[in-house]
């Protein structure tokens, strides 16, 4: 009984095409959104448990230090972008980049910089009104949400993002 | 080119979305089988393993140990067939024994094996999902139980009673088939 049980059924050919018809649709989709590259770096982060917990530890320095970051500014009413400062403070980090639907999640678009080398690693990026989702990406490879921001709503991937939202001027 | 599932699922998150098809066709009349004596029927089942290589596409980036994407990939497969089959319950849909066993069949088989087939098939619908799902990750798959108790989340001792129990409804259910 088990012998006919274990005999291989058979899928035609035409499945593999459903299923990739079905896949790049979906890939479309991301990449339109511009978080293909993000695929990438989740995939190094879950093979690097020891970086997690390395950058968790990073992380709580930073809530400490996070008065130095700006809040969101306001635009003219024009909607010209204006500067937002994104600040993150990670001592043993190497490059610090801001990721985000205004940047288009360009990994390397909107890098941070420490001037003084003491961790702090800050930018001013354009950013036009309206509700954002970024987050930080450590090293090129870890990404965390803004210890200092309300959290975004998980997408599909899992990682930790971070909103913003930027308000014209009301005067 | 390494071929492996890990270097596959790391090309697939570095963009190259066609690598994923060579893991579809690794995996899916391996995964049909199941899919297909679990529920009964080719086109529940074709739908349900369509979903499941759908579903790891848009979650391969939360897959922790690419290796063993087969392994990841079956879990969710499993849970999906759990969910068409409980959406077929609700639908009030029978259990398609010949179309099975017709899935199987082939001109090289004499008519009494087909026959035999299609009583294996029903017998196996007899049988509550539960014990179906045990009784195939069991003996058809060759699972371990801790592996089973890791794919289905059901304790050790719980799905020994579900395949001990599916065998002894099964026995009894041929049995019947050969008296008659």
């Amino acid at each position: 009984m088990v012998q006919e049980l274990q005999r291989p059924v058979r899928v035609d050919d035409s499945f593999d095409r459903r299923v990739m018809v079905r896949v790049r649709r979906i890939y479309a989709e991301r990449r339109h959104r511009g978080i293909v590259g993000w695929l990438a770096a989740a995939a190094n982060v879950t093979r690097r448990p020891a970086w997690a917990a390395a950058l968790a530890a990073g992380v709580v320095a930073v809530v400490s230090l996070s008065v130095l970051k700006k809040s969101p500014s306001t635009v003219p009413a024009n909607g010209q972008a204006i500067p937002v400062q994104f600040v993150l403070v990670a001592p043993d980090a190497h490059s610090v980049a801001v990721v985000g639907d205004f940047n288009n999640w360009g990994l390397n678009d909107t890098a941070l910089v420490a001037e003084n080398h003491d961790g702090v690693w800050s930018v001013s990026a354009p950013v036009h009104t309206g509700v954002h989702r970024y987050a930080f990406l450590v090293n090129g490879k870890q990404w965390v949400a803004d210890p200092t921001a309300p959290r975004a709503a998980d997408d599909d991937f899992g990682q930790p993002s971070s909103a913003l939202v930027v308000e014209a001027s009301t005067q | 080119m390494d071929s492996s599932d890990a270097a596959l699922v790391a090309r697939v998150l570095h963009g190259e979305v066609n690598a994923y098809s060579a893991l579809v066709s690794r995996y899916r009349d391996k995964y049909a089988r199941y899919a297909v004596h679990m529920l009964g029927n080719r086109e529940d089942a074709e739908e349900a393993l369509q979903d499941a290589f759908t579903r790891a596409y848009r979650s391969l980036a939360r897959c922790e140990d690419p290796e063993r994407f087969g392994a990841w990939l079956f879990r969710i497969l499993v849970n999906r067939c759990r969910t068409s089959g409980a959406r077929r319950v609700r639908r009030g849909q029978t259990f398609v024994h010949d179309e099975t066993a017709l899935l199987n069949a082939s001109e090289e088989h004499p008519a009494e094996q087909t026959m035999w087939r299609e009583e294996i098939e029903r017998a196996l619908g007899e049988l509550s999902a539960d014990q179906r799902e045990a009784f195939l990750l069991k003996y058809v798959e060759e699972l371990g139980y801790d592996e089973m108790a890791e794919i289905t989340g059901v304790g050790v001792s719980a799905l020994k009673m579900r395949v001990m129990r599916a065998c002894d409804r099964l026995r009894v259910l041929l049995r019947e088939v050969h008296s008659a």
